[in-house]
C-alpha cells in the first residue's frame, strides 16, 4: 500500500461520503488517480466496503449480545452452513467461525431482553447448533472502532 | 431513552448507507420518489439528531498486517471490572472491550500481527491480578460484518 492509499483510507474512514474530487484536491492528485487507487483497494479486499455508523440506542436498540456457539460433531453438519444462516438472520452484525473454546461467534443488536431471548431461541433452532453461551452489554460501547463497528 | 419514529424515507437512507455509505443521494431519491433535496435534508436531520454518527470504511485488518483476530471472554474478581477494562484499553491491539452480563464479566476483541503476539496479549491479560480467567477464540477463515442486517422497519410509526 502506498502513502496515497493510506491517505485515502484516512479521509474515508472519517467520512466515507467524501468526494473523490475533494480527496484529489487535498492530496494534489487527479480525481482519476484517487478513483483508481480506491477501486484497487476494493478489488484487493483491503477495503471491504463502507457503512453508516448508527447510534443504536437512538433507534430503539438497548444493547448488543455475543453468542458463542458450539456445533454438533457430525458428518452432515457443516459450520459453513450455520455461518451462512447466521449472517442472513436479522440483527446479526458480525459472524465468524472460531478456533478455541467455541466454533462460531455471532454479535447481534438487541431491542430488549425479550428480543434477546428470541434471537437466542432462533440460533438454538438452527440445525447443528449443539450449545451456546452468550452475554449482553448495554448501549453502544465504542472503543477504537477502526475495524469493528459495533 | 429517546426513541424517534423513523419513516420510510429515513429507513431508505439508513438501509442504503448501511450497505454502501457512498450511495448517491439521487439513487435513494429515485427509490423513494422524492427530490434529491429531500434526501439531503433528511440525511442532515438524521445527523443532527445523532442517529447517524458517522460514515466510515469497512477495512480488513488482515490486509494491514494484523493477521490474527480473536475475542476474549474474561472473568474478573468482584467489583474490579472498571479497573480491568481500563487496563485492557491500554493494551496494543485491543479493538473493543466492554462490561458484559451473562457468562463472563468482560467481552473484548483484539487484532495482532501473529499468533505469538496474540498469545502474549492473552498472557498479559491473564497476569493482571484481578483477572480470574481468560477464554480465547481465534476468528478463522472469514469474519463477516453484516451491518445491513439492522431491522429498521419495526420502528416505522413505533412508540
Amino acid at each position: 500500500m502506498s502513502e496515497l492509499d493510506t491517505k485515502i483510507i484516512e479521509y474515508l474512514t472519517e467520512n466515507a461520503r467524501l468526494s473523490f474530487r475533494k480527496i484529489a484536491n487535498q492530496t494534489e492528485r487527479s480525481t482519476d488517480t484517487i478513483i483508481n487507487h480506491y477501486n484497487k483497494m476494493m478489488k484487493n479486499g483491503e477495503i471491504r466496503g463502507s457503512t453508516v455508523i448508527v447510534d443504536i440506542d437512538k433507534i430503539g436498540y438497548e444493547g448488543t449480545a455475543a453468542f458463542q456457539i458450539d456445533v454438533t460433531a457430525s458428518n452432515d453438519v457443516k459450520s459453513e452452513g450455520i455461518l451462512q444462516t447466521l449472517i442472513e438472520m436479522p440483527n446479526i452484525i458480525v459472524a465468524t467461525k472460531t478456533v478455541g473454546e467455541h466454533d462460531l461467534l455471532a454479535l447481534a443488536v438487541i431491542h430488549d431482553v425479550k428480543h434477546y431471548q428470541q434471537i437466542s431461541r432462533d440460533i438454538a433452532e438452527i440445525k447443528g447448533v449443539k450449545n451456546m453461551t452468550s452475554c449482553i452489554w448495554p448501549g453502544n460501547e465504542k472503543i477504537l472502532p477502526k475495524y469493528f463497528i459495533i | 431513552m429517546s426513541r424517534r419514529k423513523l419513516d420510510e424515507i429515513d429507513v431508505a437512507i439508513l438501509r442504503n448507507l448501511q450497505k454502501d455509505a457512498r450511495t448517491k443521494y439521487s439513487d435513494i431519491a429515485a427509490q423513494c420518489s422524492v427530490s434529491v433535496d429531500t434526501i439531503i435534508k433528511r440525511f442532515k436531520k438524521l445527523k443532527d439528531q445523532g442517529i447517524i454518527t458517522n460514515t466510515t470504511l469497512l477495512l480488513d485488518p488482515r490486509k494491514f498486517g494484523e493477521e490474527v483476530i480473536a475475542n476474549f471472554s474474561i472473568d474478573v474478581e468482584p467489583s474490579s471490572v472498571d479497573e480491568v477494562l481500563e487496563f485492557l484499553r491500554k493494551q496494543n491491539g485491543l479493538c473493543f472491550a466492554t462490561q458484559a452480563m451473562g457468562r463472563y464479566d468482560i467481552f473484548s476483541i483484539a487484532t495482532r500481527r501473529n499468533m505469538n503476539e496474540m498469545n502474549s496479549l492473552k498472557e498479559t491479560i491473564q497476569s493482571h491480578n484481578m483477572v480470574r480467567e481468560v477464554r480465547t477464540n481465534i476468528w478463522v477463515d472469514q469474519f463477516l460484518l453484516c451491518p445491513q442486517n439492522f431491522e429498521l422497519e419495526p420502528l416505522i410509526g413505533g412508540p
